[in-house]
């Protein structure tokens, strides 16, 4: 086994995909990292300090992978769904009845989110108790922040795509609050809703935020986050070194 | 970065820098730092211990990952996502809740007006979070009570008492509790012993900016508890486990 | 240190670099301004397929003196009281919830956040910025009872008729 995983990375085709080479030098394992886009905005080395589980909890890992998830079942999802009033509600139900492992991908789907928002809130909580947001990482939490209230936006706009009587009021309510706003309320409300009430109109745009804008804002702001914790000197570990 | 360098200019020899390397170093990458001027960096650490992120951290994380997915896997398997009757706009159910995370903004408009806890509150929630890291960043975590005792206690017991007053003029009992509990453990930790190895001790030793965070933590969690659980009908206080 | 950079004839005798810049910041900030109005004139829908504001209730003998009648699917409430016929509005000014007529408590409540509000719009309680808003309300040429939902009165005014 070992062997033809051996032989099977020799080969020129892997060696042209991987370029990082074979070998178990720290030369090599860094080149792994460093030539993989995916992994090189991590830094080649990592504190042994920062790896313990008490240090992060994984929170900012978990939250990552609860995205990962989301968008994967999001996409599947959207295989089967019409963003228009009132097929999306129908499209609910054939996702319980009809759709093979329909209904276990919306509960996946709908429980990462959920997951997601507690873990980008403890993540948040976490990094404030221990410190870790203080200079030089202060932009790198300004980043947090956003990253927090574009989960939230996500959240928000996906509660009113099932089109039943908790998607629709949430959003009559939550959108009203918005009308709250001071001279330009209503025009914000009228921009957001695409019209007065909430309608046709308002579960197209919703599907478009939730779908596509957002989670390219957030890709890019995750990117930049992953970015500055290496920029910023590594996973914070505490000032004092350990007794 | 300066955990590279080995030792300082001897006196002997008066270079501005003088580096080497590791055995590794021809196989591992390193960063150099060079310190020009003849000062000696203050270096509290030597050599932290690092290890490769390939596999060490990598698989760490396929772990983490790993678990959260049989975890969410497992609860889709078991519970059923939500999914009431088609939109309705000529009925609002009773009560019509948002999702749970926006249920203590909720709870909040039920006592203010709509412009005070749906804008003017989330977005000085959102700003202070923002300024956080540059506004008295108190890098040095120095203990509240640790200085000015005196004075500090007096504005603590004003900001405290001004605050309860506000919130009991407009009866928001439910932001009121959650302060005098935050706002007198504050007072309580400052007669707390400074060599107190407990959690009194630790209490003490806390920032300002900890009891912030904390008074808003607890806030918040006591809000949207009371929104998911302790709300019903017409926006009523019921209780979770029914009449008594 | 002398000039080493070959003479070239410049096409442009005028340009430099201050006045490139000026120029192009300039038409960046017009192309700016131009995508926002686009941007919001994009946004705003020009027709919608919404509800007309003007419904028609009916006959006014419909509706007996003493009479609040709930009109879910309008959105308001018809009141025959002692002064003549009115309709408000049964759209919560807090949040938008649909208030329901409690005829046991004689009271209009909104099950969102609790504001309660007498049958003549009057707040009781609750977080509600603003009392219930009546409706403009008329009899048309064959005596069907129009309301507009768009217009507030600013008045109380009744539409009577002959009992």
């Amino acid at each position: 086994m070992n062997s033809l995983y051996s032989r099977l990375r020799g080969t020129a085709v892997w060696r042209s995909v991987f370029r990082s080479g074979t070998g178990d030098t720290n030369l090599h394992r860094s080149l792994t990292v460093q030539q993989n886009i995916f992994l090189h905005l991590a830094s080649v080395k990592i504190r042994r300090r920062a790896l313990e589980f008490g240090v992060t909890w994984y929170l900012g890992t978990l939250s990552m992978a609860s995205f990962v998830i989301l968008v994967v079942t999001g996409v599947l999802l959207m295989l089967y769904y019409h963003p228009s009033v009132p097929q999306a509600y129908a499209d609910m139900k054939d996702l319980q009845f009809v759709v093979s492992a329909g209904v276990f991908l919306r509960n996946l789907h709908r429980w990462a989110a959920h997951a997601m928002v507690v873990l980008v809130f403890a993540h948040m909580f976490k990094v404030f108790y221990r410190g870790a947001y203080r200079p030089p990482r202060e932009f790198n939490w300004v980043v947090g922040v956003m990253l927090l209230l574009l989960t939230l936006f996500l959240s928000y706009t996906g509660y009113l795509l099932p089109w039943d009587q908790l998607a629709f009021w949430a959003i009559t309510v939550g959108s009203n609050i918005i009308s709250a706003v001071p001279a330009m309320g209503a025009k914000i409300r009228f921009l957001m809703l695409g019209g007065h009430t909430v309608n046709a109109n308002a579960l197209l745009r919703f599907y478009v935020l939730h779908c596509v804008i957002l989670p390219l804002i957030a890709a890019v702001f995750l990117a930049v986050h992953f970015w500055r914790i290496r920029k910023d000197g590594g996973l914070y570990t505490g000032d004092k070194p350990r007794e | 970065m300066v955990d590279c360098i080995r030792g300082t200019s001897p006196v002997s020899e008066p270079k501005d820098f003088r580096a080497s390397f590791d055995s590794d170093s021809q196989r591992t990458p390193v960063r150099v730092a060079f310190v020009t001027r003849r000062t000696t960096p203050h270096v509290t650490k030597a050599g932290d211990d690092r290890v490769m992120t390939n596999p060490d951290a990598l698989l760490r994380v396929a772990v983490a990952v790993m678990a959260l997915l049989i975890v969410l896997v497992v609860v889709s398997l078991l519970f059923d996502a939500p999914l009431e009757g088609l939109a309705n706009p000529l009925q609002t159910p009773n009560p019509a809740k948002a999702p749970w995370y926006f249920l203590g903004l909720q709870e909040l408009l039920h006592y203010f007006p709509p412009v005070v806890a749906g804008v003017v509150i989330p977005s000085l929630v959102v700003l202070a979070l923002v300024v956080i890291p540059y506004f008295n960043v108190n890098v040095e975590a120095e203990g509240f009570w640790n200085r000015n005792g005196e004075r500090k206690s007096i504005l603590v017991w004003v900001a405290v008492a001004a605050l309860s007053a506000f919130l009991v003029w407009f009866s928001v009992y439910a932001v009121l509790v959650p302060t005098l509990v935050s706002g007198g453990a504050l007072i309580v930790t400052a007669a707390a012993p400074p060599q107190d190895k407990g959690f009194g001790g630790w209490l003490r030793s806390k920032p300002l900016p900890f009891w912030i965070m904390t008074w808003f933590l607890v806030v918040a969690i006591t809000l949207t508890v009371i929104g998911t659980c302790f709300r019903g009908a017409g926006w009523s206080w019921v209780w979770p486990w029914g009449e008594l | 240190m002398p000039d080493q950079t070959p003479h070239v004839e410049r096409a442009c005798p005028g340009c430099n670099r201050r006045r490139f810049t000026t120029a192009g910041v300039g038409s960046l900030a017009i192309a700016g301004i131009g995508s926002a109005v686009f941007g919001y004139e994009f946004l705003s829908p020009n027709a919608l397929y919404e509800p007309s504001p003007i419904v028609d209730a009916g006959k006014p003998e419909r509706y007996p003196p003493g009479s609040v009648t709930p009109d879910a699917q309008s959105g308001l409430y018809v009141v025959h009281g002692p002064e003549g016929i009115y309709a408000l509005s049964a759209v919560c000014t807090h949040l938008g919830c649909v208030t329901a007529w409690r005829p046991e408590l004689d009271m209009v409540a909104c099950p969102c956040h609790g504001s309660k509000f007498h049958i003549d719009g009057v707040k009781i309680e609750g977080p509600a910025p603003r009392p219930l808003p009546w409706l403009k309300a008329w009899l048309n040429d064959e005596g069907n009872l129009m309301i507009d939902r768009s217009e507030a009165l600013t008045r109380k005014q009744y539409v009577r008729v002959q009992a």
